[in-house]
């Protein structure tokens, strides 16, 4: 987790230098900042909250039992429903994850799952997608992007008749 | 110092706080104590109380990232050369300009707020919207950030290689949908001054 806050703290540093080398006027990048703050930070607060009772909402142990190797393809669909409706960063979804793999879930549903997760997550449409992009890039995108979960699970799904390389050995 | 005259002007800070406080901030309020009530009435008190725990670390571990992510995305909107960007990943880039993407999504670091942030200025610099779909899935399904943290200790290292390996094709083919879908597309802050107008200067 601090990989991510020290990498950041160092493009940040480094592109302070290029702008005091250039003598960059720095009076647009507080506005810019300001703007994009006030634009974020207050409705996160708020989707943070409801992303958090939500989570304790959602029924793992039951969707756990719709994802197992018995299952076959008909898990593809499931789990990326499932990464739907997981509106929460990755420590809640790992851990759903996590959840699922141990009560036995195939690594083409656990692709699906992580995949579907990872590119609908709800709280990222709410607390920045629509704030900073807008409504009809969020159209966009999410017609463009449909498929990815479950072609993703397919293609796992595919490899998975040939070789069971990429099991997931999950955190206990 | 004249510079920052804009943060004295009543009519900018009016917008700042209508930006914040608007009627999109009281929407997500109420789902937040709506939620909350729903979780207390099926859940229970103590799981309430757990999950505003949770949020409150959360929370305290976000907000630096999110001061410096703002920061970068800022220092980036008025250093950044735009004509190269549209160059790069703009309407003519073809295959090139969605592969440059996906590269670009594969290694930015950060959560979402950096991500986002940057996707922004990149669609306000002329980038093409394939690669923007490109980008935005690529940083999802292929980040390599997340896929070090998360994915490898939570589901062990080949299911992570695998996960990647398997993506590695699908931004790409969004970004190709997104190119081919007959839709309009109007981004947040086109055609607005916002902190352009005096960057030139």
């Amino acid at each position: 987790m601090s990989i991510g806050i020290l990498s950041l703290g160092a493009v940040l540093i480094a592109l302070l230098a290029v702008a005091i080398r250039r003598g960059q006027d720095f009076a647009p990048v507080v506005r810019r900042f300001t703007e994009q703050f006030a634009m974020l930070v207050p409705r996160m607060l708020c989707a943070l909250v409801a992303a958090g009772f939500i989570a304790e909402l959602i029924p793992k142990e039951a969707i756990a039992r719709l994802l197992g190797h018995d299952a076959g393809l008909i898990a593809v669909p499931v789990a990326a429903a499932a990464g739907l409706i997981v509106p929460a960063g990755p420590v809640i979804a790992f851990a759903i994850a996590a959840v699922f793999a141990r009560s036995g879930a195939s690594t083409a549903a656990l692709v699906t799952f992580v995949t579907s997760w990872s590119i609908f997550a709800a709280h990222r449409v709410l607390i920045y997608e629509i704030p900073l992009l807008g409504a009809s890039f969020l159209r966009l995108r999410i017609l463009s992007v449909l498929a990815v979960p479950l072609l993703a699970g397919i293609l796992t799904y595919a490899v998975s008749l040939l070789s069971p390389y990429g099991a997931a050995v999950p955190i206990h | 110092m004249g510079r920052f005259e804009f943060l004295k002007s009543p009519e900018w800070r009016r917008e700042v706080t209508e930006v914040a406080f608007g009627r999109s901030f009281w929407g997500f309020l109420a789902a937040a104590v709506a939620f909350g009530v729903l979780c207390w009435a099926v859940r229970g008190e103590a799981v309430v109380r757990e999950a505003l725990g949770h949020d409150l670390g959360l929370l305290v571990s976000l907000l630096p990232r999110v001061l410096i992510a703002l920061s970068i995305a800022a220092l980036i909107w008025v250093l950044l050369p735009r004509d190269r960007i549209s160059g790069l990943v703009g309407k003519e880039s073809g295959l090139k300009g969605l592969a440059v993407a996906t590269l670009a999504g594969t290694v930015t670091p950060g959560g979402p707020s950096s991500a986002y942030a940057l996707l922004s200025v990149l669609g306000l610099s002329g980038a093409d919207r394939g690669a923007m779909v490109a980008y935005i899935t690529s940083w999802a399904t292929l980040g390599l950030q997340r896929i070090l943290v998360w994915d490898v200790p939570f589901m062990g290292p080949e299911f992570a290689s695998l996960r990647f390996a398997i993506s590695l094709p699908l931004p790409i083919i969004a970004g190709m949908i997104a190119r081919r879908l007959p839709l309009t597309l109007r981004l947040k802050g086109a055609g607005e001054e916002s902190g352009k107008a005096e960057a030139g200067a």
